[in-house]
C-alpha cells in the first residue's frame, strides 16, 4: 500500500518521468507526421515534462505530503491535450504550452498560499458576492464566443469568469453546508405532520438553482448551468445524504429545462439534434443537416476512429468545428481509436477516485465537502462535455478539463488540483 | 458523511461505465454506418488516398474497377447500362449511390485492419489498395434481363431461394453510371441582368426525366400494385389458416358481388379447387377466400411474407414516409392500409387489386419464400471481400427473414403454381425437360395498359432460382412477362 509520507513523492515522480515519456512518444510522431521547426518541438516536449517534475521535487524538498497519483493523472491529460493541439493546429499548442507554465504555477502558488484555508470558511457571504459579481459582469461587459456570453474581453486573451465561478461556488456550498449541516438534516414540521426542512435549507437549494437559470438565461450557457447545479446536488447529497433534495433538485432542474426547451430556441435545437437517429443521417435533409453539422462531424469522427484509431495524423478531426476545445475528445477518438478514449475516460475516473478517496479521509466536514465538491465538479465536466459531443446527452459547451484549449480553464483546473492536494496534504500531516 | 462520499463514488462510476459501454456502441456498432454515410466527407479524403477496391459478379467478371486514364483515376463499369442501378455511382458532385455506397467501407478498406495498414503505408510511402468485392450477381443474367426489357419500363430480380443470394437485379430504363458527369450542352442563362453559362450534365438530364425516372432503381423502389401475382398470398393465408384438407372448393359463376360491388372474371371457371384456381387465375375464388379470412387473416397472410402495414393518408401510392428494408440493397416491402378496410376492399385486395403496394424484390422474395419451404431468406448480394492478395475477409453468411408458411402451405402452393405453367396462364414459361411454377399478374393501374407481372421458380422439385418480373403498362402477363422470366430461368439452369 503506496499510503502518505514523503515515499509518495518518489512513486509521484517515477509516473511523472513515464507521463513525460508519452509526451515525447506523441511529439517524436507528430513531428514525423508533420515536421515543423525541431527546436520548438524539443522544447514543447520537454519543458511541460520538466515543469511537473520540478513541482513534485519543490514539494519533496518542503515536505508536502499530498496524494502522489492527482498529478502524474493532470500531466497524462494536459500532455494529450498539447500532442492534439499541436496536431490539430499549433498556434493553439504554443497558447496552450504558455497557459500550462501558468497553470503549474497557479498549482504550486495554491499549495503554498492556500494555508489555514479551514478559516476561509468564514467569509462565505464575500465569496458569494464575488462570485454573483464575476458572472454578472460579462451579461452587460461580455462578448459573444460559441453562443454563449460568458467571456471578458482583454486585449490578448478573454478570460471566462465563470470557470473561476465555479471555485468560489464549491468553497461557498462548503463553507454553507458544514456549518448548516444539522438544521439541512433536520424535519421542522412543514404542515400537520408533513415533515420537511425548514427555509433555511430551502434557501440555498432556491439559490442555487436560481444561479443556474440566470447562467442559463443570460449568458446561454447551458453546460456551466448543468455543472454548477450538479456539482451543488452531489455536496447536498454528501453533507446530508437525504434523497428528497436530490429528487426535489432533479425535479425542478428538470422543470427549468423544460421551460427552457420551450422559451429558448437554442436550448430547443440542442435537444432535437441530440434526438436525431444516428442510422437516419443519411435520410436528413439539408436543413436539418446543417444545424446538426458539429454533432454529426463528432459521431463521424467517433466512427471514423473504430477500435484502434487511424493513429495520430490519420484522421480527419478537422471537418469538425471548434474540435480544438470542446470537440477534442472526438479528435482523439479518431486518431487513438475507441481505446484512446477509454483511456482518457479512466484517466477521469482515476482521478475523481482519488479525489473522493481524499475527501474521505479528511479530518472536518468542511475539508470533506470541500475537496467532494471539488472532484464532483470536475468529473461532471469531464462527464458533460464527452457525454455531449458523442450525443449521449444535449451538447452543452464546456471544456474537457486539462485538455481542451482554453487558458481559464486550465488554470482554474490547477487552482482545483492545487486546493485537494492541499486538503490532502494537512491530512496526511496529522497521520 | 464518509458513506455518502463513497455512495457518491459509486454513482460516478455507474456513469462513466454507462458513457465507456455507450461510446463503444458508437464505435463498433453504430461507427460502419457512420463511416459510409454519404454525408461523410472522410470518403473523398480516402478516396484521394487509396485505390478503390474492385468488384466482381459471381464468376469474377469486373463490374466495376479503378483504372488509370491520362494520369488520372477514374471508375469505370465495364457493364455501364446494365448494372447502373444496382451498383450505383461515386461522384464528388452527385454523391454516392447503390452498391458503391453501401461498401465503401470495404472499397476504401475502412475496418480496423486497414486503418493499421494505412498507418504503416503511410509511414512508408506505399500505396494503399482497397478490399475487392465479389457480388451474388450473375452479370449474364443482368444483360439477358435488360435485353429481355427490350427498351421498356420494368424490373427483373431473380434470387436463389436458398440462400436469398440475389442473382440478377436489373431496372429498365437505365443509363450509364460512367458518363453522368459529361456535359452534354451548355446555356446561358440571363439573371438580374448578368449572362451566366451553365453546363448541363448528363446527371442534370436524367433527373430531370421525371416520368420515365431512369434513377429510380425500381427493382428495388418501384411501387407497383400486385395484380394477380397477390392471390399466392391469398391462398396461403387460408392453407395455413385451415390446414391442408380444409381446401377449400368454389363455385365460380363468372363474377362475385361483395356490398352491391361485382368484381368480374374472365370466363365461367365453375366448381374449382385450388390449383385449378391458380391455374386459371379465378377472381371468383380468391374473392370468396379473401371474405373467407377476413381482413385480419389476409393481413396477417402478407405479413408473414415481409409486408406492412403503413397510413396511407388518403393517397394511393407515394405516401410520406414509405418503409424502407435496410439490407445490402434498401428495398420498399409491400404494403397495405394500416387502417380498417371494407369488404368490398378485402375481396378486392384477395385479388390483387385495392391499395396493395409491392416492390419487385418483395414478389421475388414471396415466390423465393415458397421455393424454400415458407422460409424466406434475407436478400444478399456479397458473396465474398477479398484483400488483393485474394484472402477473404468476409464471407456471405445466410438469413432467415421470415418463416412466412409451414412447409406444407409451400408444397401446395408449388403444385398450384405449377399446374399453373403446365396448363394455365403461365403456359409461356413451360421450358421441356424443367419443372417451372409460376404466376402471372396483370395489375390494372391509372396510367393506361396493365402492369404485365411473372412470379415463379424453378426446378419445383430442387429450385435454385426464383424469378420476378414487372413490365409497366404492357398488357397481360401471361405473354408479355413470362417469356422474359422464362429465358432467365433457362439461361441459368443452362450453366
Amino acid at each position: 500500500m503506496i499510503s502518505a509520507g514523503e515515499d509518495g513523492r518518489k512513486y509521484e515522480i517515477k509516473l511523472l518521468v513515464l507521463a513525460g515519456l508519452y509526451l515525447a512518444a506523441g511529439a517524436f510522431a507528430g513531428y514525423l507526421w508533420k515536421g515543423g521547426d525541431a527546436r520548438s518541438i524539443l522544447v514543447g516536449a520537454s519543458v511541460p515534462t520538466l515543469g511537473f517534475l520540478l513541482v513534485s521535487v519543490l514539494w519533496q524538498a518542503l515536505k508536502f505530503r499530498s496524494d502522489p497519483f492527482l498529478l502524474p493523472v493532470v500531466a497524462m491529460l494536459s500532455y494529450t491535450g498539447l500532442i492534439f493541439l499541436h496536431r490539430l493546429n499549433p498556434f493553439y499548442a504554443v497558447r496552450q504550452f504558455i497557459w500550462l507554465i501558468i497553470g503549474l504555477f497557479s498549482l504550486f502558488l495554491t499549495t503554498r498560499l492556500f494555508t489555514n484555508y479551514r478559516r476561509l470558511s468564514e467569509y462565505k457571504y464575500i465569496y458569494a458576492l464575488m462570485g454573483a459579481l464575476a458572472l454578472i459582469t460579462p451579461i452587460f461587459l461580455g462578448v459573444e464566443q460559441g453562443g454563449a456570453r460568458s467571456w471578458l474581453d482583454f486585449g490578448y486573451f478573454h478570460l471566462q469568469p465563470s470557470e473561476f465561478v465555479k471555485i468560489l461556488v464549491v468553497l461557498f456550498l462548503a463553507s454553507f453546508m458544514s456549518e448548516n449541516k444539522m438544521v439541512l438534516a433536520q424535519d421542522t414540521e412543514f404542515f400537520r405532520g408533513f415533515n420537511l426542512p425548514g427555509p433555511r435549507a430551502w434557501g440555498p437549494l432556491l439559490g442555487m438553482w436560481g444561479i443556474s437559470l440566470l447562467l442559463l438565461v443570460f449568458q446561454r450557457d447551458l453546460g456551466a448551468a448543468l455543472i454548477y447545479f450538479g456539482t451543488f446536488l452531489a455536496m447536498v447529497y454528501v453533507a446530508t445524504a437525504r434523497m428528497l433534495y436530490i429528487s426535489m433538485g432533479v425535479g425542478l432542474f428538470m422543470a427549468g429545462g423544460a421551460l427552457s426547451y420551450f422559451l429558448f430556441d437554442h436550448v430547443k435545437l440542442r435537444v432535437n439534434i441530440w434526438l436525431l437517429n444516428p442510422y437516419g443521417f443519411i435520410e436528413l435533409g439539408d436543413k436539418t443537416y446543417n444545424q446538426a453539422y458539429q454533432v454529426i462531424q463528432s459521431l463521424f469522427a467517433i466512427g471514423a476512429g473504430g477500435i484502434t484509431g487511424t493513429g495520430l495524423g490519420g484522421g480527419s478531426p478537422l471537418f469538425i468545428p471548434a474540435v480544438h476545445t470542446d470537440f477534442i475528445f472526438s479528435a482523439i477518438t479518431e486518431e487513438m481509436g475507441l481505446l484512446g478514449g477509454i483511456g482518457i475516460v479512466l484517466l477521469y475516473v482515476f482521478f475523481i477516485f482519488r479525489g473522493l478517496k481524499l475527501a474521505i479521509k479528511a479530518r472536518d466536514d468542511f475539508s470533506k465537502l470541500l475537496a467532494a465538491g471539488l472532484t464532483a465538479l470536475m468529473g461532471l465536466q469531464a462527464f458533460t462535455i464527452i457525454a455531449g459531443v458523442t450525443k449521449l446527452l444535449p451538447l452543452t459547451g464546456v471544456t474537457l478539463p486539462f485538455v481542451s484549449y482554453g487558458g481559464s480553464s486550465l488554470v482554474a483546473n490547477f487552482i482545483i488540483l492545487g486546493m485537494l492536494m492541499k486538503i490532502s496534504h494537512e491530512t496526511r500531516i496529522h497521520e | 458523511m464518509n458513506d455518502n462520499i463513497r455512495k457518491l463514488g459509486y454513482i460516478f462510476l455507474a456513469i462513466f461505465t454507462v458513457l465507456v459501454l455507450y461510446l463503444g456502441y458508437l464505435s463498433v456498432v453504430v461507427g460502419p454506418t457512420l463511416a459510409t454515410d454519404p454525408h461523410n466527407r472522410r470518403l473523398a479524403a480516402a478516396e484521394e488516398a487509396i485505390t478503390r477496391g474492385t468488384i466482381y459478379d459471381r464468376r469474377n467478371v469486373v463490374l466495376a474497377e479503378d483504372k488509370l486514364v491520362g494520369g488520372t483515376r477514374i471508375r469505370v463499369y465495364p457493364r455501364g447500362r446494365e448494372t447502373a442501378h444496382l451498383l450505383g455511382f461515386v461522384s464528388q458532385k452527385y454523391g454516392r449511390t447503390g452498391l458503391e455506397s453501401a461498401f465503401d467501407s470495404y472499397l476504401l478498406a475502412m475496418d480496423d485492419a486497414g486503418r493499421v495498414r494505412a498507418f504503416f503505408s503511410r509511414l512508408l510511402g506505399k500505396k494503399r489498395y482497397g478490399y475487392n468485392v465479389s457480388l451474388t450477381i450473375d452479370s449474364g443474367l443482368q444483360g439477358l434481363a435488360l435485353s429481355m426489357l427490350g427498351g421498356r419500363s420494368g424490373a427483373v430480380v431473380a434470387i436463389d431461394p436458398k440462400t436469398g443470394a440475389v442473382l440478377a437485379m436489373v431496372s429498365s430504363p437505365t443509363f450509364d453510371p460512367g458518363t453522368i458527369e459529361e456535359v452534354v450542352r451548355s446555356e446561358n442563362v440571363t439573371k438580374n441582368g448578368k449572362t451566366q453559362e451553365i453546363k448541363i450534365t448528363r446527371y442534370d438530364i436524367l433527373k430531370t426525366q421525371a416520368d420515365s425516372a431512369p434513377l429510380l432503381n425500381r427493382a428495388a423502389r418501384g411501387l407497383y400494385p400486385p395484380g394477380s401475382t397477390f392471390k399466392v398470398i391469398t391462398g396461403a393465408g387460408v392453407l395455413e389458416a385451415g390446414g391442408q384438407n380444409a381446401e377449400p372448393t368454389v363455385e365460380c359463376k363468372g363474377s362475385i358481388t361483395v356490398d352491391g360491388f361485382v368484381l368480374k372474371d374472365t370466363s365461367v371457371h365453375g366448381k374449382v379447387g385450388l390449383n385449378e384456381a391458380v391455374a386459371v387465375s379465378c377472381n371468383s375464388y380468391f374473392g370468396e377466400l379473401g371474405l373467407y379470412l377476413g381482413e385480419e387473416g389476409l393481413k396477417r397472410s402478407a405479413r408473414s411474407f415481409g409486408f406492412e402495414l403503413i397510413d396511407y393518408g388518403g393517397k394511393t401510392g407515394g405516401a410520406v414516409n414509405y418503409p424502407v428494408v435496410g439490407a445490402e440493397i434498401p428495398y420498399n416491402p409491400g404494403t397495405l392500409p394500416a387502417n380498417r378496410i371494407s369488404a368490398t376492399e378485402v375481396a378486392s385486395t384477395a385479388i390483387g387489386q385495392g391499395r396493395t403496394l409491392v416492390s419487385p424484390l418483395q414478389m421475388a422474395l414471396v415466390a423465393a419464400g415458397i421455393a424454400n419451404g415458407g422460409v424466406v431468406m434475407k436478400p444478399l448480394v456479397m458473396d465474398k471481400v477479398m484483400d488483393r492478395s485474394g484472402s477473404v475477409n468476409k464471407k456471405m453468411s445466410p438469413v432467415a427473414l421470415h418463416k412466412a408458411v409451414s412447409p406444407e402451405t409451400a408444397l401446395a402452393l408449388s403444385t398450384a403454381m405449377e399446374e399453373g405453367v403446365r396448363r394455365g396462364t403461365a403456359s409461356q414459361a413451360v421450358i421441356p425437360g424443367i419443372r417451372v411454377a409460376g404466376k402471372t399478374g396483370s395489375a390494372q393501374n391509372p396510367h393506361g395498359q396493365t402492369h404485365a407481372w411473372f412470379i415463379g421458380f424453378a426446378p419445383a422439385d430442387n429450385p435454385v432460382i426464383a424469378v420476378a418480373v414487372v413490365v409497366e403498362n404492357a398488357g397481360g402477363g401471361g405473354y408479355v412477362a413470362t417469356p422474359v422470366a422464362r429465358e432467365i430461368i433457362r439461361e441459368y439452369l443452362s450453366k
